[in-house]
């Protein structure tokens, strides 16, 4: 028997060509070496690999003689007893052996499978030193990033919004929506962070007003809407665009605008008031407001609203441009009582350790220091104004504050228990004139003639206790003290902190000590406010050394009145 | 029918001194002017124009500025396709890729405007990085066009790529010849070299033209062991194989050098235009969200 070896090469062309020999042995090499029958120029294949005996006329034995092995139809082997006539398939390193019966020889085909080396393989030179292969192809990123970029940040948020529809609250945690925000709420807001639904009802619609009182049920309308619209002017030549879109005017959030940054909502800019208030009497004609746009230039003067008559409770508004005064039903000279010098500063300065009288002796602030507590005649007045008349054992007998009837009983009492031993002592301001003069008079027999109808007399009228400080009138035979009312404010559209100013002395804006009167209106105009307070935008009709920016939400609310304005407050809204 | 280009042609492409004008040049920095114009516009109209309660996307000027953007971010798309028509005259495309990097510039001004420096965690604010950083990776591939063609032709010294294959497959094959008689464990080491694609490695590879692994220097410094204290007598093998092993290690740099450099000529492509497709998809998301939450 003999091996028939049939080498297979191919020309630079890719033709192909065979050579074949004959090698008459027993036994045959195969190796790297060029002396072996088998010649592999392969750098995989060992210098002399492998020895291929015949074991008999149709079966040959083939045997790897260094450590490396070779393959058997994909097996990896050191020995391996072939039938020829069945065949097989041998590999070492880059070369194919294929075992064959020719006739009653071995025919083995030689032919290498594998390129020599990397480089030599078939390369697209078009290709080969570009980036295609090392990285995603750019179409597929470019569409793999716009489709996941479009599912996460559109579909997602819009099937959110879709199972979210009505739902009242959906609790913390992330919700897909909320990469659509356009900025952090406000503070006043913080807790629908996670509820976008509840102002976004509907896609595709702007916020409306529904959705702001279906919260805040206590707030009011500014005015009637008709009249405000009225005072907005002519609508923009965008208005029915807008309104198609669902923003018609006059909504909640043209003037409270969110989602413009955390902590206190903003203030409503001036802008907002300014462009309805800024010559708003030439379109709405009837209005009693004065045109405004800018505290610091365009203001009018405060119009208080001041007492006419206590007893009914009337009022008048009036500005403070003109002479202006009010009736509250008391007499009471603040100079008179300030005087550092006169009997009432002697007086005080007897009974109050020297001191003479100021403000906060009689003025005390309210519990949060916006004003101030109302008078009394027991608290303020009654130390100096005692409406005692007469002594048993330690204690003061006093006629009744605020009962007149009870007083005239309460005289006639006295006087019918025998009358005075000493005359009754009830003659108000002038029994504490200084130099022990009271008691001089006192103590002269008869100096209060007549009996009790002269006293009570007496005490109603002219000189008397009562009337030193009230408004007395005589019907019949019974008097009537006019009642007395303290407003505690008097600017009922706008709103003023005491606290807010505790910096400034009382007379820096009220001229108490030089009013003679209690007719006197002491709260100061505008003017005075400019001292400090300047337009929004720092706006002033003179030079401010301080200047205190001040827009119109610093004093004014829009939605409700008597209370101070959300910023004055500086607290969350209550709903 | 071919048709030479005429004469009067060819004046629009090159200057009558016969210097190339290059895009960033073109027609006397037009583009460029126009460009500077917008942002000094935009920024002229963001200072002047008070906006209340507070400058963002939703004013007058945000939806304008807006507009704008949104409006050049689709033309500036609009080059991947127009590019691959190469034209001349008034709308050449040099004047097209000049327009495109001069307008992409000027998006910074006006798309950070429409933002009235408000940014968080939005879609909004996604598609303002994704701008940014497809005009960042636009800004790197000019650079990249202005600086590495010259150091791409000084490093191929007239080869061309095929040459610089058919020099590769040359050497291999030498190298193949030359490692027959050599012992197993030398054969194996020529072997792992011929085996290393050396256009093979990863992409950091590609760009940072760092190979570590690489089988040829290893094949030849341990040749060097044997050969290095050995006189070369001109007849051992290992000899010739350290000498073609030396010669391939020339070949591989010059080749890497060149993977290199026309890695990062492509490499800004593969963040410009998928970057852009996904700013595409944010823009989107961030108009119809503005008015789907309105």
């Amino acid at each position: 028997m003999s091996f028939i070896i049939r080498q297979i090469s191919h020309t630079a062309e890719g033709r192909e060509i065979i050579r074949s020999t004959t090698h008459d042995a027993p036994e045959i090499f195969i190796g790297r070496d060029a002396a072996c029958a088998i010649h592999l120029a392969d750098l995989a294949v060992d210098l002399r690999h492998a020895r291929i005996s015949a074991l008999s006329a149709a079966r040959i034995s083939v045997e790897a003689l260094g450590s490396l092995g070779f393959d058997v139809d994909g097996r990896s082997v050191q020995t391996a007893d072939v039938s020829t006539t069945t065949g097989a398939e041998l590999r070492f390193g880059g070369h194919r052996l294929t075992v064959a019966a020719e006739g009653g020889d071995t025919l083995i085909t030689v032919a290498r499978v594998v390129a020599l080396s990397e480089s030599s393989e078939e390369r697209d030179v078009q290709t080969l030193y570009t980036l295609k292969g090392k990285l995603p192809s750019r179409r597929f990123a470019a569409w793999a990033l716009f489709l996941v970029t479009l599912a996460l940040f559109l579909a997602w948020p819009i099937y959110t919004y879709a199972v979210s529809h009505g739902v009242k609250d959906r609790g913390a945690g992330f919700h897909a929506d909320q990469t659509w925000t356009a900025g952090p709420l406000s503070a006043a807001h913080k807790g629908l962070a996670n509820n976008c639904q509840a102002c976004h009802v509907n896609k595709f619609e702007a916020v409306q007003d529904k959705a702001c009182v279906a919260c805040h049920t206590k707030v009011h309308d500014h005015a009637d809407v008709h009249r405000q619209l009225r005072a907005k002017g002519p609508p923009g030549e965008d208005a029915a665009l807008k309104a198609r879109f669902g923003k018609a005017e006059g909504r909640c959030v043209d003037c409270h605008n969110e989602h413009l940054g955390a902590g206190p909502m903003a203030q409503t800019p001036q802008k907002f008031c300014a462009d309805c208030h800024m010559g708003m009497k030439a379109r709405l004609s009837d209005t009693k407001l004065g045109d405004v746009s800018d505290f610091g230039t365009n203001h009018p003067n405060f119009k208080p609203e001041l007492l006419v008559n206590p007893e009914t409770g009337a009022t008048e508004k009036r500005s403070l441009d003109g002479p202006v005064s009010q009736f509250t039903g008391l007499k009471f000279p603040h100079a008179l009582h300030l005087s550092a010098t006169n009997g009432v500063a002697r007086m005080s300065q007897t009974v109050n350790g020297g001191k003479t009288l100021v403000c906060k002796d009689c003025h005390t602030p309210n519990a949060d220091g916006t004003r101030f507590l109302p008078i009394t005649m027991e608290k303020n007045c009654q130390s100096c104004h005692s409406l005692a008349f007469e002594r048993i054992g330690g204690t003061n007998r006093t006629l009744r504050h605020g009962e007149p009837d009870q007083v005239v009983a309460d005289m006639r009492a006295f006087y019918r228990a025998g009358g005075p031993p000493a005359a009754l002592n009830l003659s108000g301001i002038a029994r504490h004139q200084v130099g022990g003069y009271a008691a001089q008079v006192n103590a002269i027999p008869h100096a209060w003639p007549g009996g009790a109808v002269a006293a009570v007399a007496r005490v109603f009228s002219k000189g008397g206790a009562c009337y030193d400080c009230h408004t007395i009138t005589q019907i019949g035979g019974s008097y009537h003290v006019t009642k007395v009312v303290q407003p505690d404010h008097y600017l009922t559209k706008g709103w003023f902190n005491h606290a807010a100013h505790a910096t400034e002395s009382c007379a820096s804006c009220h001229a108490a000590a030089k009013s003679n009167s209690a007719n006197d209106v002491l709260i100061p105009g505008i003017a005075k406010c400019r001292d400090c307070h300047v337009g929004a935008d720092g706006a002033a009709l003179k030079p401010v050394s301080t200047p205190t920016r001040s827009s119109c939400a610093l004093c004014h609310d829009y939605h409700r009145a008597n209370l101070a304005p959300w910023r004055a407050r500086g607290k969350p809204d209550p709903k | 029918m071919s048709v030479a280009p005429t004469k009067s042609r060819q004046t629009s492409r090159i200057r009558s001194d016969g210097t190339h004008e290059g895009f960033l040049a073109h027609k006397s920095y037009r583009w460029l002017k126009i460009a500077l114009l917008l942002a000094g516009l935009s920024i002229l109209a963001y200072v002047l124009i008070d906006q209340k309660p507070r400058a963002n996307g939703g004013s007058a000027l945000g939806y304008t500025l807006g507009t704008i953007g949104a409006l050049l971010i689709l033309w500036l798309t609009a080059f991947g396709y127009r590019k691959r028509k190469m034209t001349r005259g008034a709308y050449s495309l040099k004047g097209w890729t000049s327009a495109h990097v001069y307008l992409g510039l000027s998006l910074i001004v006006v798309a950070t405007l429409h933002t009235g420096f408000d940014f968080g965690w939005t879609v909004h604010t996604l598609a303002y990085v994704l701008m940014l950083l497809v005009i960042a990776s636009g800004v790197f591939g000019i650079s990249a066009y202005a600086t590495l063609p010259q150091m791409m032709s000084n490093n191929r010294d007239q080869m061309s790529e095929t040459q610089m294959l058919a020099a590769l497959r040359a050497i291999d094959r030498q190298l193949h010849d030359a490692a027959q008689p050599l012992d197993h464990a030398y054969a194996a080491l020529v072997q792992q070299s011929l085996d290393q694609d050396p256009f093979g490695g990863s992409i950091f590879a590609r760009l940072g033209g760092r190979y570590g692994g690489c089988a040829t220097l290893h094949a030849q410094q341990t040749l060097r062991v044997e050969t290095g204290p050995q006189v070369d007598l001109g007849h051992d093998p290992l000899e010739k194989v350290d000498a073609l092993l030396g010669r391939k290690r020339a070949i591989l740099s010059r080749v890497r050098k060149h993977l290199r450099y026309k890695a990062l000529l492509e490499i800004w492509l593969y963040v410009h235009i998928p970057l852009t497709f996904a700013l595409i998809a944010a823009l989107a998301a961030h108009i119809i969200s503005v008015f789907f939450y309105w």
